[in-house]
């Protein structure tokens, strides 16, 4: 689905990412995990064309990536952002509008979303009236609501309490069985052992591991992979 | 293209639905019809009458001063009567002491008041009514000259001509330079108020971070020319609602009250004649207060208004889309913590500059200093609006124009450069020397 060839960027004389190759197969969880400022946002943001790689490309089903496939990405920032003075059923058809829907089907699958997470009530309310868990409910939806091929999710977790963060593995792993594919970013372990099926990870701008959740457990038996992040990333340190 | 319309539809709407923008829709032309209406309230309603008791030693104005509508004279015998009567009857408001001559023309007088009730309506009548008098007095009774040569003197001016030396009428320039200062005045208040909001709604994305969605979906230069168009159609908008709603506010003013501006010009009138005290001054008076009127009027008849509305809506729209768009580059900078001022100041500078230099253009609107603001891009807008009035050379504003034409893309390029950039960077303060680079690195 998803293939970064040789990705490099620099901003000044500060070397974000370097020479960076990875696979994402079609209908897979992959698990982008590295400590703070290892480079992940960065790849994320090239991936979504909002900032460009100084060397590499990046190719989506064979062919290098066009801003017009960006349409098809649906991202989740880590920073969350909403207008806040707009209404919520507005503004989610805004956003899913840019995105190239139209105004009916905009509609529709913002209905069927809120009707999801029984939330239909709220549609007309401002994004300022909501709680914070009812934002992050928002931003979800809004990232899904265009039925991307290809979602990107940076700490979609945080935020959530249990019984929300639940809901939101069971349609993230949903969307996966539909066909979607899944970029996800977290330092929350348990959940990228719960739904990743493959997993790389990134540490000071260079991958250090790359393969299946079983290969990884495999290399490094009876060791949690909070463990094998923490051993690959203190090894490579010193 | 159809993503940039969606972005200026929702800039369009977000705004026009907001209480805000209909209070201010309503104010201004609240505002100008209060203007407007004010003084005719004042003229009509507020003069409460007052007594003058007048107490003249010298002997020169004895049983001359003329009582008027709001302001009656009452001749008294003596200082002394007159100060107790002032102090114990309610209804004798001040008194007026002219005291015996030592020389043969008076030179001083005194008005003495209770501490409530010296209006200056009180004291210019009285003033007017000595200077008049004691006029008269040495013309008809000290040089003792014959009626007519009275009449001569006072009746006979001299009325100034202001000539337009290429169309040989004339210039109203009074009239002209109100107008170009309104002018001015709203074409600096409409650009530099929905540049502002521009600058706000880009700094209000960016720190929202919902712009990371967004330029997902929208180029950075989409959305902010989206924003900077839709908010210019809100200025429009907001433009014609008042252009409409001052025309009707003005219009009912005067239908419903027509009786009341009746009444006001004859108040101004009556008032005038009992200022001047003589019939002859009195008639003089009345045919300024016409002159005045008509000369008006007669200005604002001359002035092509078609014209006005067409250069205002080409100065304003294309002022507003150079500075909109250098001013939505300031909001991509502006970062929560750091303050956006050293960025702010080198665009509001030269769109105050014509503003500062109000005074030296009105002066010379076809000197040099006016010329020149009138031309350089980014003052030309507004030095433009105030240099119209008084009419511009042909060649001067197709000069204008076709600088401000070439000039706003331009500028719109470095600001989206800049815009670009900015708008995903956070954290650090930005320098100029980021600036600079940024407006040549691409992405």
């Amino acid at each position: 689905m998803l293939q970064i060839e040789n990705i490099s960027k620099s901003y000044g004389t500060f070397q974000a990412l370097r020479d960076i190759n990875l696979h994402v197969e079609r209908g897979r969880i992959f698990g982008l995990l590295g400590p703070n400022g290892a480079g992940k946002s960065t790849l994320i943001r090239i991936i979504n064309r909002i900032a460009l790689a100084d060397s590499g490309r990046i190719l989506l089903e064979g062919h290098p990536m066009t801003d017009d496939d960006v349409r098809h990405i649906g991202y989740l920032p880590e920073e969350r952002g909403l207008y806040k003075k707009m209404r919520v059923a507005e503004q989610a058809i805004y956003l899913a509008r840019l995105k190239g829907l139209s105004r009916n089907d905009a509609e529709q699958a913002l209905h069927k979303w809120l009707q999801r997470f029984e939330i239909t009530s709220w549609a007309n309310k401002t994004v300022e009236q909501l709680s914070k868990g009812m934002q992050q409910k928002l931003q979800f939806i809004v990232t899904v609501m265009h039925s991307p091929q290809l979602l990107i999710f940076d700490e979609p977790f945080s935020g959530f309490d249990p019984v929300n963060a639940n809901l939101l593995k069971q349609e993230i792993l949903r969307m996966r069985d539909e066909g979607a594919t899944v970029i996800l970013s977290s330092h929350n372990m348990a959940s990228v052992e719960e739904l990743c099926d493959d997993i790389a990870l990134i540490n000071a701008s260079h991958v250090v591991l790359h393969g299946t959740l079983q290969e990884i457990r495999a290399q490094h038996p009876s060791m949690s992979l909070n463990d094998i992040f923490i051993q690959t990333v203190s090894q490579q340190n010193s | 293209m159809k993503k940039i319309l969606l972005v200026i539809q929702r800039e369009y709407a977000t705004r026009v639905r907001k209480l805000s923008f209909w209070i201010l829709t309503i104010l201004v032309p609240l505002l100008l019809a209060g203007v407007y209406a004010i003084p005719i309230f004042l003229a009509t309603n507020s003069i409460e009458h007052v007594n003058v008791m007048v107490v003249d030693d010298s002997g020169v104005f004895s049983g001359q001063f003329v009582s008027s509508h709001d302001i009656t004279y009452i001749d008294a015998a003596n200082l002394t009567y007159a100060e107790r009567q002032l102090k114990e009857q309610d209804t004798i408001d001040a008194v007026l002491y002219i005291p015996a001559r030592t020389t043969t023309i008076p030179t001083d007088a005194f008005l003495y008041y209770r501490s409530d009730k010296p209006t200056t309506q009180v004291q210019s009548d009285v003033d007017n009514q000595l200077q008049t008098l004691l006029r008269d007095n040495i013309l008809l009774d000290v040089h003792n000259i014959s009626a007519e040569d009275y009449a001569m003197i006072t009746k006979t001016r001299i009325t100034l001509h202001q000539l337009d030396l290429e169309t040989g009428r004339d210039g109203f320039l009074q009239v002209k330079i109100i107008l170009a200062t309104v002018l001015t005045i709203i074409i600096f208040m409409i650009i530099f108020m929905f540049g502002s909001q521009v600058m706000r709604g880009v700094a209000e994305e960016k720190n929202s971070r919902i712009v990371e969605v967004i330029v997902c979906s929208v180029r950075p230069f989409q959305l902010m020319m989206g924003k900077v168009i839709g908010i210019g159609l809100v200025g429009l908008t907001q433009f014609a609602l008042w252009l409409t709603l001052s025309g009707v506010a003005v219009g009912v003013l005067q239908a419903s009250n027509s009786e009341l501006f009746e009444q006001a010009r004859q108040q101004i009138n009556i008032s005038e004649v009992a200022t001047k005290g003589s019939e002859a001054t009195a008639q003089m008076a009345a045919a300024d207060q016409q002159g005045l009127a008509s000369e008006l009027m007669q200005g604002l008849a001359s002035i092509d208004f078609g014209i006005i509305l067409l250069m205002f809506l080409f100065f304003f729209i294309f002022g507003y889309l150079l500075y909109a768009s250098l001013f939505a580059a300031i909001g991509s900078l502006v970062d929560a913590d750091t303050d956006s001022q050293q960025f702010t100041l080198p665009v509001t500078i030269p769109l105050m500059l014509p503003m500062l230099l109000m005074p030296a253009m009105m002066n010379a609107p076809s000197g040099p200093l006016a010329t020149w603001l009138s031309i350089i891009p980014f003052t030309s807008p507004i030095a433009m609006m105030f240099r119209i009035p008084f009419g511009v050379p042909i060649w001067q504003i197709a000069l204008s124009m076709s600088l401000l034409l070439a000039t706003f893309p331009l500028c719109t390029w470095i600001a989206a450069r800049i815009y670009k950039a900015a708008i995903l960077y956070y954290g650090n303060k930005i320098s100029y020397r980021d600036l600079f680079r940024w407006m040549k690195q691409k992405r």
